[in-house]
């Protein structure tokens, strides 16, 4: 059984390091000098990086650790906790914001606004890293509403007029899921005079029997809805489609790899550590949260199917493939469960890593469209070769991580019985290589004589160094295979996912 | 009972920015010693009202009482924890508000006559928040009145002299129900004094109680802007920057909002209002207020309009949260009276740094501002968060306690007013920040030499000060000696609770 040792500032830090080193790039338009900015920024996201992994080995050490830092509302404190789940989707979140950064260095153009960039960025990642360690809801409440606040410039940052109409319904839907998550948190610490996430769930322990039945369906509704407005559950994902082909490519990785995933995340918090699943079972919801996540598998990735747009097709399958955890989560199966959270830690990876294909494509070529990609592959081998090795990894290709994480759901489902959401799952598997095929297929296609995307990226292999980009691309590739081939070494996400959910549903049936 | 001690500081509190305006009327044209007295009267005004700090806290009383007005009322002053709020948070505003104004308003005519009026005003306002009865709060809250209209109407252009006289008749009107309630009080109770648990009790007449309940809400409504009571609060933001800031933040409006909760808690008191139900009807009126206030809001184009019906939103706030009668509302009350001051006279000061450094006055004319004025406009978007009510600014601990409190009452409808108000908040301030931060700077503001706008530190010091106090307030409540702390026990007191609030 785990420790909970009381201090340790190493989770303070992972919140404060990026949001400070965010603070000093905003300066860095008026310095007038890349390299000490560029210094700044890897600075700050390695050690932010090297610090999460410094508590993924912690937490497989079976060292949990508390930190109570002040009270915002007393006697509701901030308290940060290094738990499983927690370390787990730390470290994807800085990992994916390290390779996000690189390829933002690239791809965006070189002058004072992208220090701006950087400096959202950073700070966003100090705030999700809050996220994933918080220990209350409360805390939880502070870091999500400051991060979808601080996504917003980043969205918007091209300063399209597109860009700011999807900033704006970003914003409208992003305000009112907090507003309801706001009224959630409130019924929950009426209801159960605390709002700590305990394993088992703070409101089947600390709760009177007598509790109200509408007042708990109230609050779960509150909070499942609010969360799932950043999850992009359906029929809550409008934001979604529009933001991520509006966003530059570096941060529509991020939105989808992490952002959606932190709603994901929190959901799963409030499922397992806020109700608890004797609660959950208690009150009839799970049947509910299950019936609208097989919708959104189901649903997202037929919308993506017809979608020439690449970034939107990609946006698409992200609300497809996040509701998997959903899904997986409302079996309250501990094996499905650690299988939701490894398919969220490799997704981050995969998905993040084909806008990152996308994003160059769209720096060289300047095209968005699928159909016009033909013969792509031929001209960038390098970039093409690893958005396909990246597709497979979404169909669940063994022995790349998208099949460990498909492989340990699907049998989680299977041994809970849920033979629906199996095959709900292998449905949405399929639209997966439904929609993915078409775009392999295309930029392996021979090109045409006389087609004018060679042109352009004749002229685009003139405009500048794209290497920031390439390594951002080789790197989310090579964390797909290595995934998938070390998927049972120790401290990466399936032992970590297990520890996880061991703890939130006791001991499980892993072979 | 709490024990009371005989103490000279709440009189001195009061004499210290009488004897101010005194100086400033006597040196008249010398702006050196106009600014020394000012500065030397807030800070020692601060000083000792700040000085009462640790006694309320454990409890203790301060009282100095002068001969009896009436038979059983004396003139007096009674320092007890909710006044002692009232006056720390006008208090410190004041320093922060003198020291703005001698920049702000450096050039302008009749100097001597502003800052001379200033200190009256904020003499009144200690004098109100230390006001050991209703007699003796009615008349600095009359003086209060008197003081405001040369203020207001600085400009003696066509506009502020319509804003000074409206401002003058809705609040001479207030003033006349507040005595027209006081009567009738004395003769039902034969008494004035504001006790802890209220001086009422369920024995007199019905229709009695009504009318008393009827005039002093309504009269103290008034300078609280409590629709349908505000219209004078848009009307006087032709005034100049530091007296918005004392009409919105520092002193008038609070003035108000200070006479309701007293009413509520120290002359009716918690239990006959329960028994009565007429506070649900108060609670249903500020609710509304607050929506219909920020809906509003949203279709003014003026900077200090919006403004100004944010502040009609928010005083609801406080109301709504007193109308509740339970403690963990009342704790909310009484704390958003410092966390909409402090939100509040940021965004005031950066309108008025906006108006001096780019002659800009318009929510539509903000684009690129954010660029010339970084520092200013990062002031204005915490307290725009802090009114949003995002977790970690001062405008979330109001939100969450008024929301706990509406559940403790029974009334969860209000936390649905709340999210509502929270999202339409967002509505009308978050374009502001986007005009400023996001919108290129027009091009001809580019080839202005002046690009970066210069303003006077003096002017942005305060800014930066309060917006830093905003985020104080919202982070550290529980710190030592922090208003959480004393708002906390102001509320344990008006409802006679011997443990802390949970």
């Amino acid at each position: 059984m785990s420790e909970v040792f009381p201090t340790s500032l190493v989770s303070l830090l992972a919140v404060l390091v990026p949001i400070v080193g965010g603070l000093i790039v905003f300066g860095a338009g008026r310095w007038e000098r890349r390299v000490p900015a560029l210094a700044v920024v890897a600075g700050a996201s390695l050690a932010t990086l090297a610090m999460a992994v410094f508590m993924v080995r912690q937490v497989s050490h079976g060292i949990e650790q508390e930190l109570v830092l002040f009270q915002l509302v007393p006697p509701i404190g901030i308290v940060l906790r290094v738990d499983a789940m927690g370390a787990l989707f730390a470290v994807t979140i800085a990992a994916l914001f390290a390779l996000a950064l690189a390829h933002a260095v690239g791809y965006l153009p070189d002058d004072r606004r992208q220090w701006r960039f950087h400096g959202f960025a950073l700070t966003s990642l100090g705030c999700m890293i809050g996220v994933s360690l918080a220990a209350n809801l409360v805390t939880l409440l502070l870091f999500y509403e400051l991060f979808s606040l601080l996504a917003w410039p980043l969205i918007v940052h091209e300063r399209t007029p597109a860009a700011f109409r999807a900033g704006i319904k970003y914003l409208v839907y992003i305000l009112s899921g907090g507003a309801l998550i706001f009224a959630g948190v409130v019924l929950v610490y009426w209801l159960a005079g605390s709002v700590a996430f305990v394993p088992g769930g703070v409101l089947s322990q600390s709760a009177p029997a007598g509790m109200p039945q509408a007042g708990l369906i109230g609050a779960w509704c509150l909070l499942v809805a609010g969360f799932g407005v950043k999850a992009a559950l359906m029929p809550l994902h409008g934001w979604v489609p529009d933001a991520h082909p509006a966003a530059p490519a570096p941060f529509s990785a991020v939105l989808s790899g992490v952002m959606v995933a932190a709603g994901v995340f929190a959901i799963l918090r409030v499922l397992l550590e806020i109700f608890g699943p004797a609660l959950l079972v208690e009150l009839g919801v799970l049947p509910w949260l299950g019936a609208f996540a097989g919708f959104a598998v189901v649903a997202g990735a037929m919308l993506a199917v017809p979608e020439d747009d690449l970034k939107r097709r990609l946006a698409y399958s992200t609300i497809s493939q996040m509701a998997y955890v959903s899904l997986a989560a409302s079996l309250l199966h501990p094996t499905a469960l650690g299988g939701a959270l490894v398919h969220v830690t490799h997704h981050a990876f995969f998905k993040g890593g084909l806008f990152f294909c996308a994003g160059l494509i769209l720096a060289v070529t300047g095209l968005r469209r699928i159909s016009r990609m033909r013969g792509l592959g031929w001209r960038m081998p390098w970039t093409a070769g690893t958005l396909t090795l990246l597709a497979l990894a979404m169909t669940g290709m063994p022995p790349l991580s998208g099949f460990v994480g498909k492989w340990t759901l699907g049998t989680g489902m299977a041994q809970a019985g849920g033979f629906l959401h199996l095959a709900v799952m292998l449905i949405g598997s399929l639209l997966a290589a439904l929609y993915l095929w078409p775009v392999v297929y295309r930029i392996w296609q021979r090109p045409e004589q006389g087609d004018p995307l060679h042109a352009a990226i004749d002229q685009g292999e003139r405009c500048g160094p794209r290497g920031w980009m390439l390594f951002a691309v080789l790197a989310a590739g090579l964390v797909t295979i290595a995934l998938g081939v070390a998927a049972g070494s120790p401290g990466f996400p399936l032992e970590l996912a297990r520890i996880a959910a061991d703890a939130l549903l006791g001991a499980s049936a892993w072979e | 009972m709490s024990p009371e001690l005989v103490d000279l500081r709440p009189l001195l509190a009061v004499l210290a920015s009488l004897f101010c305006a005194g100086a400033v009327f006597a040196v008249r044209h010398s702006s050196r010693w106009r600014a020394f007295w000012s500065l030397a009267a807030a800070g020692i005004k601060f000083a000792l009202v700040w000085s009462m700090l640790p006694g309320s806290l454990a409890g203790k009383v301060y009282v100095y009482q002068f001969g009896e007005l009436l038979p059983g009322v004396a003139f007096g002053f009674r320092v007890d924890a909710l006044g002692l709020f009232f006056a720390l948070v006008s208090s410190t505003l004041w320093v922060l508000t003198t020291v703005y104004a001698l920049a702000y308003m450096r050039g302008s005519h009749s100097l001597h006559r502003f800052f001379g009026f200033f200190a009256l005003c904020i003499s009144t306002t200690v004098g109100i928040a230390f006001a050991e009865n209703l007699l003796t709060l009615f008349v600095f809250y009359e003086l209060l009145t008197v003081c405001t209209y040369p203020l207001i109407m600085h400009d003696e252009n066509l506009a502020a002299r319509r804003a000074g006289r409206k401002y003058l008749v809705y609040t001479l009107c207030g003033g006349g129900l507040i005595l027209a309630g006081m009567v009738v009080l004395y003769f039902t109770t034969g008494t004035l004094s504001l006790a802890e648990s209220g001086i009422l009790d369920a024995s007199a007449e019905r229709a009695g109680l009504l009318a008393i309940f009827l005039l002093l809400i309504a009269g103290f409504g008034v300078k609280a802007a409590l629709m349908p009571l505000h219209a004078w609060l848009p009307a006087a933001m032709v005034a100049p920057t530091p007296v918005s800031a004392l009409l919105h933040a520092v002193a008038v409006v609070k003035a108000g909002v200070f006479g309701i909760l007293r009413v509520i808690y120290n002359v009716f008191g918690i239990d006959l209002l329960r028994d009565l139900g007429y506070a649900d009807w108060l609670a249903m009126l500020a609710g509304s207020a607050i929506v219909i206030a920020s809906v509003n809001a949203l279709r003014q184009k003026k900077i200090k309009a919006r403004l100004a019906w944010s502040t009609i939103s928010q005083l609801s706030y406080i109301v709504l949260a007193a109308a509740l009668l339970v403690p963990l509302a009342a704790l909310a009350a009484i704390i958003h009276i410092a966390n909409q001051a402090f939100a509040k006279i940021t965004m005031f000061f950066v309108a008025g740094a906006i108006e001096r450094g780019t002659g800009k006055t318009r929510v539509d004319e903000l684009a690129g501002v954010g660029r010339r004025m970084p520092w200013t406009m990062a002031a204005f978007t915490i307290s725009s968060l802090s009114f949003m009510g995002v977790p970690l600014m001062a405008g979330f601990v109001t939100k969450w306690y008024l929301s706990m409190g509406a559940l403790q009452a029974g009334a969860g409808l209000y936390v649905g007013v709340m999210v509502v108000s929270g999202l339409l908040n967002a509505a009308y301030w978050l374009p502001m920040i986007y005009q400023a931060f996001f919108q290129p700077v027009p091009g001809d503001e580019k080839r202005d030499p002046q690009h970066r706008a210069r303003v006077s530190p003096m002017m942005i010091a305060p800014v930066l000060i309060c917006a830093a106090y905003v985020i104080l307030l919202g982070a550290g409540a529980s710190a030592p000696a922090m208003p959480f702390s004393l708002a906390e026990a102001a509320a344990r007191f008006a409802f006679e609770l011997e443990v802390p609030l949970e």
